[in-house]
């Protein structure tokens, strides 16, 4: 304003002021200086360093999926900040306050639809972060402890979607908590129904009871998982957000190639373009698809079929198959404590800040894709990924009324005439393909090894090794189908009109293999059905066995680098992921509900 | 520990920590360091503080769990007998959350809840089942497990005749053991037909 010349300008009158300048202390000029400062002197963008590798924020690198799920979180704290402005938590109220915000409320439904929405992206995107991470092997050291603090993140991600979904009292919420309570009644030691118990845990001490505020779910439950989804989770959900954040730029990024850059604008500018990129994709999502709003709860009523949100439907399907205490307690556990093992049981230093190449290896006539390095890190974990994504599958697209399988072609009928039979085979039995399945994961140790060479030639140790392994694939066999061909039927007379398994199973529609077999049996008689049974029990045992061959070399490799404790942590899970699949086709294709059965200690395998 | 203070000093190694100890005053010494008045009364300090912050938090869970409950009643009145025509009566499902069965024998009664995890289950006449839509769990006549997860029977509630001439059903009083449920609370006989 010095010069009269020129004529009077607000911003330049208004940057001179003491106000201003007490606001904003620096200038806005694009030089390199206060491209510097507009990080440090900001308390919001000063969590990111000033200066990052030009590759480290490529967007093939990181897709930016750490961000946009920082991103949606936001975006679900001011929605549901805004939500929280119509609705009470009592169940008199809830469900009309939730149809009042979705039809009565000016933008209740958009603000509906897009928490509804932003959650579901956010379960998307935080997995989808969480296998950039690994297949990039940015969890390696220095970085593990932050991997630990995303597997929590991921976790409380689940756990805020599942207390939310309660909150509008449908139908869908209250049989999903319903489910999920139940599934706390049957945890081990503590529930009322699980395993273990201890004998003063009644149904109004239990660890469900805690959860819930009571015996039956109410107005205390609803109050419960309020407080939980609105201020309990997300104010841990921060605070181990801060920690992971802090840690991502502490503990030095995984990947340090190429020039460095200025972070503003580099990658303010990309993090601006991607939440902006978010924001449309929600909006329009939200005004194109109501979030679903099923029936008030009913205490009595359970909607048929009853299905939890796409990102629990595989747990859901995983409780198809196993006890409650297994698949709903022990499983998840073991899920994330597996996860969070990653980086403390991976000693392998390669693989890190870089998408591994993949290359074509053929298996005899096939021909697939493996990753050049880390190929059983990656193979894996994106198996043991792919399995939930194939039960998520099952659940959402071939389960029906009554929990029933239908293909996705067929359409539903709640007057399909469905008689399921699954039968228990003998303990004994059970128990020995058990045992035989864990005995599988029995490395030949390099030791060892010297130590038969010595002894007995240098050629006996892989001879045994390969004989363990086809003796184990034979007993797995063996133990498989010879009791369900000569057991009788524990059920019968009272459950069941059937005397022996084999034909309770095989005149059964929900047991393929049986079934094939008992036709086989009846029409061509017993001499020809024993011989295809037991060229089957020859034919399985021996690739059962070939693939325990198969695997062998690598088991002792991992045996001799990782050492005794991490290689015991490592196949447990791999046999336990591997051992869920196989259960699964155990219950699909022969109709066997419990390998081992002891019904006293709610222990079912 | 890692609160102990840098200003106390610890052997770098755990060695014999009386070698090269030259008179008992040193060791005196030594003892007094690790242990002496001072050491008392800081771990004592810091136990106490450990103790009292891990006990009031610990103590919160207890808080968790409610002393009241507001919560229905379990037993209701279902009206007479002679209602109840032969077989399943989804009569009282929607309100009680109930099947009363009657047989040529008698009645007994059903708590409509899956004894996998909870769910209410639905009944098949055309095959003889009880089925769950949450997990698929099937339950012939006599609440027992023929197909799905469910690793336990359906419950049966107390069953008696009030006063008035009407079934009186507790939901509180559950039974599920075979040889146990048929007899007792658990079934009323009634052949009047």
């Amino acid at each position: 304003m010095a010069d009269p010349a020129q004529p009077f300008s607000l911003k330049p009158y208004l940057k001179k002021t003491k106000i201003w300048k007490s606001i904003f202390r620096h200038d806005f000029s694009d030089t390199p200086r206060t491209r510097l400062l507009r990080i440090f002197g900001n308390v919001f963008l000063h969590l990111q360093p000033v200066r990052v590798a030009k590759d480290a924020i490529r967007v093939t690198y990181t897709w930016g999926l750490g961000g946009i799920s920082f991103f949606v979180f936001l975006v679900l704290c001011v929605t549901g900040i805004l939500l929280m402005f119509y609705y009470r938590p009592a169940s008199m109220l809830a469900f009309q306050d939730i149809k009042d915000l979705s039809f009565a409320v000016t933008l209740g439904p958009l603000l509906r639809n897009m928490h509804r929405w932003a959650a579901h992206l956010m379960v998307v995107v935080v997995i989808a972060h969480m296998v950039r991470v690994f297949l990039t092997g940015a969890y390696k050291p220095p970085r593990e402890y932050n991997w630990v603090i995303g597997v929590i993140l991921l976790v409380m991600t689940l756990f805020l979607s599942y207390t939310g979904y309660l909150l509008p009292w449908d139908q869908l919420a209250l049989w999903a908590v319903t489910v999920g309570a139940q599934m706390a009644a049957n945890a081990p030691i503590l529930g009322n129904e699980g395993p273990f118990r201890l004998p003063f845990i009644t149904t109004a001490n239990d660890a469900r009871f805690s959860l819930i505020g009571g015996t039956v779910i109410g107005d205390a439950t609803l109050i419960r998982f309020y407080v939980l989804h609105c201020v309990a989770v997300p104010f841990l959900f921060c605070i181990f957000l801060c920690v992971h954040l802090w840690r991502v730029r502490k503990d030095s990024f995984s990947k340090q190639t190429g020039e460095k850059v200025d972070v503003w604008p580099h990658l303010v500018s990309r993090e601006f373009l991607a939440a902006l990129l978010v924001l449309i994709i929600l909006f329009v999502w939200s005004l194109l698809m109501n979030a679903p709003l099923e029936a008030e709860a009913n205490l009595n009523v359970t909607p048929n079929p009853s299905k939890a949100p796409w990102y629990f439907v595989g747990l859901q399907e995983l409780l198809v198959y196993f006890d409650p205490w297994l698949a709903g307690v022990v499983l998840p556990t073991l899920i994330v404590v597996g996860l969070m093992a990653i980086p403390y049981v991976d000693t392998n230093p390669k693989g890190v800040g870089y998408w591994t190449k993949m290359r074509r290896k053929s298996f005899g006539p096939f021909s697939i894709w493996v990753p050049q390095e880390r190929p059983f890190a990656v193979s894996v974990f994106m198996l043991g990924t792919i399995l939930w994504f194939v039960l998520i599958f099952i659940g959402t697209y071939c389960r029906g009324p009554n929990w029933e399988w239908y293909w996705p072609w067929e359409p539903w009928s709640y007057r399909r005439l469905t008689k399921l039979t699954l039968k228990n085979i003998p303990n004994l039995w059970g128990g020995l393909l058990v045992m035989s399945y864990v005995a599988m994961g029995t490395p030949l140790p390099a030791k060892a090894k010297e130590l038969i060479a010595a002894k007995a030639g240098p050629k006996t140790p892989g001879r045994l090794f390969a004989l363990l392994h086809l003796g184990l694939g034979m007993m797995m066999s063996v133990c498989l189908f010879v009791p369900l061909l000569i057991s009788k039927d524990a059920d019968y007379p009272l459950r069941s009109r059937y005397t022996t398994l084999f034909e309770a199973l095989g005149r059964s529609i929900n047991a393929p293999v049986m079934s094939n077999l008992y036709h086989l049996f009846q029409q061509a008689g017993p001499a020809v059905g024993s011989a295809v049974v037991g060229v089957m029990i020859l034919v399985v045992g021996l690739i059962l066995g070939r693939i325990g061959i198969a695997f062998g070399k690598m088991k002792n490799r991992m045996f001799d680098e990782l050492g005794l404790v991490k290689y015991a942590i490592v196949i447990s899970l791999l046999l336990m992921m591997m051992g869920v699949l196989g259960k699964i086709m155990l219950r699909l294709l022969f109709g066997i509900k419990y390998l081992i059965s002891l019904p006293m200690f709610n222990f079912n395998i | 520990m890692d609160d102990t203070p840098p200003v106390l000093s610890a052997p770098d190694q755990p060695t014999n920590p009386f070698e090269g100890l030259k008179s008992p005053n040193d060791m005196w010494k030594l003892l007094e360091e690790r242990f002496g008045r001072r050491q008392f009364l800081l771990k004592s300090g810091w136990a106490f503080f450990w103790v009292f912050l891990g006990g009031w938090l610990l103590s919160n869970l207890r808080y968790l769990f409610p002393n009241v409950l507001y919560e229905p009643t379990l037993s209701f009145k279902a009206g007479k007998p002679a209602d109840f025509p032969l077989g399943i009566s989804e009569k009282w499902k929607k309100a009680q959350r109930t099947w009363i069965v009657r047989t040529d024998k008698g009645f007994y009664c059903f708590w409509a809840r899956c004894t996998h995890l909870g769910c209410t289950p639905n009944w098949f006449d055309a095959e003889n089942r009880f089925k769950c839509p949450c997990h698929g769990s099937n339950f012939n006549r006599d609440g027992d497990v023929v197909a799905g997860p469910a690793p336990k029977p359906l419950w049966r509630c107390a069953i008696t005749m009030a006063d008035d001439g009407q079934l009186l059903i507790d939901k509180g009083r559950l039974e599920n053991r075979p040889g146990a449920r048929e007899k007792g609370e658990f079934f009323l006989p009634y052949e009047s037909a």
